[in-house]
């Protein structure tokens, strides 16, 4: 099947433009018919297809390129180098009431609006009711649109795309300003235009929503592409990619004020893995951690094992003491702790597994060793634990 | 980008009309208002301070001499002026909706001309209420030419548009040279009365031609065709085709120095 989006190493370069001298550099380079090569690239090397029938979703962080790739895809800029094909009739939602014009009324937008997504005259007279019974913001159509609130523009806006019936829905984010109750209305416009066989591309920070309304999609990082393909894997490395990025902020922030010193953790692992954090393990399997800790002096130490999810948010940890375990005495002042979590109920992301090393009394912690492990799996739970349940 | 649709285009002009014209608090009668306010300036300083009179042809009063040039001279200075700001007043449209960008300057000429003409209209019924005889099948030999005005508008309209998105500077020489080019134009006065080099010069300013043959036409019932009749069309279906082609192929860049 013909891909009703094509995206080609698509790179886009802002050339600098701000001083005179500049502009007239970069028209001169325009009219000679040379490429741009130095500005700000904000794009580089992208390439996507998206199928019809499909939906893709466009995540990273901000200032990644995500909005430069949809102006793109809509045409209203065109990219520096590599090419772009879009089939079908094709409406986007991009910026909030990008394309009113705030003088004039709504009703005078919805017209100016309509034609610009190719609706004529004719076919929006008889589509307005239904424009204006989606909208929902009775008389105020007939007021200057500068008048209205960021709602209500993203309402009027929204009406007029669902209106003109498109093959191909690119949005931006923008949904994200409506009240709950137009939210609602527009998930549902959208899962039926969907059920339709119809083709949606959509740029959110919304992880759940791209994994309840994609199929595939791509991370951009940096204006690159990062990650590209299902899109569990893409939107899970992403928010690993998150909570390792805040975690470290924090670890940074934190002064080592860790005592240096007698009790010490000699290596933590987890069975069947290496303990380079590539371990990966189903959700719902079991999990077996070896913590080995040294003392100093002859008194067995006591051991807290901890999990927490990637950004250090605690799961759960719990103490040797608590449960009354004795070690496994090892030769030389060593002592081994071995903790089985059965079937164990994360959700899937990445996590780490944290060992620590405490006095014999379980009052001062000592040591600390780290291992980093995944669960994989796709499911659309949130949180981080399954919390047993039943529904009735 | 989409070809320009024709609700899109009527959208876009209805919006320039309003835009333009419509906003001010004098409405539409500042449309009439405004060229025959000037109209009156010019009748004033050329006949009671000057004594202006029309060269060689003494049955012409001055007043329906000035009008018959005047406005088709405002509909083209007015649509080339607005239509050359008019690609970085509509960037917010530019940068956040794929529209085609010739619509812009296109639509603003469009809207300039409509108004003007209309003003053409009332002016012109008006001089043969009050006894200027016009020559009928001269009104419609004017039609052709005022539309090759257009189209000369229109080209002059997408070049200096485009240009300007790279060149601020256009949008401060433009008004200065505007002027000058209405003086440079027999509008306020005939070219026979010009010194031989100026009126050899004259011969390079199509919209001394365009002027001159409306008078021709509409004035004097004067139908002789030369070769120059032939030259500034074709020149100004040139001038339009290489404007278009120079605005597509800079079109595409706008977004990055707007």
């Amino acid at each position: 099947m013909e891909p009703l989006v094509r995206v080609q190493n698509v790179s886009k370069i802002y050339p600098r433009v701000h001083r005179p001298g500049e502009r007239l550099k970069a028209f001169a380079a325009l009219l000679a018919g040379k490429p741009t090569v130095s500005g700000a690239e904000v794009l580089h090397d992208v390439s996507l297809e998206v199928q019809p029938g499909e939906s893709f979703g466009i995540i990273g962080e901000n200032g990644a390129g995500k909005s430069t790739l949809l102006k793109i895809l809509t045409g209203v800029i065109s990219p520096s180098s590599g090419h772009v094909s879009v089939n079908g009739r094709v409406a986007a939602l991009l910026e909030l009431g990008a394309g009113f014009q705030p003088d004039f009324s709504g009703i005078d937008n919805i017209r100016m609006k309509a034609a610009l997504l190719g609706m004529s005259a004719r076919r929006l007279d008889r589509k307005m009711d239904e424009i204006l019974a989606f909208a929902d913001i009775g008389d105020y159509v007939y007021e200057p649109v500068k008048h209205y609130s960021s709602g209500m523009i993203v309402r009027l806006g929204f009406a007029v795309v669902a209106a003109s019936e498109p093959e191909l829905l690119i949005t931006d984010e923008v949904l994200a300003v409506g009240d709950e109750s137009f939210q609602k209305k527009c998930i549902r416009w959208i899962e039926r235009f969907l059920e339709d066989g119809n083709t949606l591309l959509m740029v959110s920070h919304s992880m759940y929503q791209v994994q309840k309304l994609c199929q595939r999609a791509i991370w951009l990082h940096g204006g690159k592409a990062k990650m590209h393909g299902e899109v569990f894997p893409v939107t899970q490395s992403y928010l690993a990619w998150h909570e390792e990025k805040n975690a470290a902020e924090r670890r940074q922030r934190r002064s080592l004020k860790g005592e240096s010193g007698q009790y010490r953790v000699e290596s933590l692992q987890i069975e069947g893995w290496p303990d380079d954090g590539t371990a990966l393990l189903p959700s719902g399997s079991s999990l077996k951690a070896e913590l080995v800790l040294k003392s100093p002096d002859g008194r067995p130490p006591v051991a807290l094992i901890g999990v927490m999810r990637a950004d250090g948010t605690p799961v759960y940890g719990v103490a040797s003491d608590y449960d009354q375990v004795q070690p496994l005495a090892l030769a030389g002042d060593s002592y081994r702790f071995v903790i089985h979590f059965d079937q164990l109920p994360l959700l899937p992301g990445t996590y780490s597994l944290r060992g620590h090393a405490m006095d014999p009394e379980g009052i001062r912690l000592f040591d600390t060793a780290e291992i980093r492990f995944s669960v994989g799996g796709k499911s659309r739970e949130m949180g981080m634990v399954q919390l047993p349940h039943r529904w009735e | 980008m989409n070809p320009i649709s024709d609700t899109f285009f009527r959208q876009m002009v209805s919006r320039a009309i309003r835009r333009d014209y419509l906003e001010n608090v004098t409405g539409f009668a500042l449309l009439f208002l405004q060229p025959l306010m000037l109209l009156a300036i010019y009748t004033f300083v050329f006949t009671t301070i000057f004594k202006a009179r029309v060269a060689g042809d003494s049955s012409i009063a001055f007043v329906p001499y000035l009008a018959v040039a005047f406005w088709p001279w405002t509909a083209f200075s007015e649509s080339v002026l607005r239509a050359s700001g008019s690609i970085r007043s509509n960037a917010a449209l530019i940068g956040k909706v794929a529209i085609p960008a010739e619509a812009i300057p296109l639509s603003t000429v469009t809207a300039a001309f409509l108004m003007n003409m209309a003003g053409y209209l009332a002016v012109l019924l008006v001089m043969q209420l009050l006894g200027t005889p016009l020559n009928v099948p001269g009104l419609l030999a004017a039609l052709p030419l005022l539309l090759m005005m257009f189209l000369f508008s229109c080209a002059l309209a997408l070049f200096l548009s485009a240009l300007q998105v790279f060149l601020r500077d256009v949008g401060k020489i433009l008004p200065p040279l505007m002027t000058f080019w209405f003086f440079a134009t027999p509008i306020l006065y005939s070219s026979s009365v010009l010194p031989e080099r100026a009126a050899v010069l004259m011969k390079f300013n199509p919209m001394a031609w365009y002027v001159e043959r409306l008078r021709d036409f509409i004035l004097f019932g004067n139908f002789e065709l030369s070769a120059r009749d032939l030259a500034v069309p074709v020149l100004t279906l040139l001038l339009l085709w290489a404007a278009h082609r120079f605005f597509k192929r800079v079109s595409s860049h706008f977004e990055d120095f707007l």
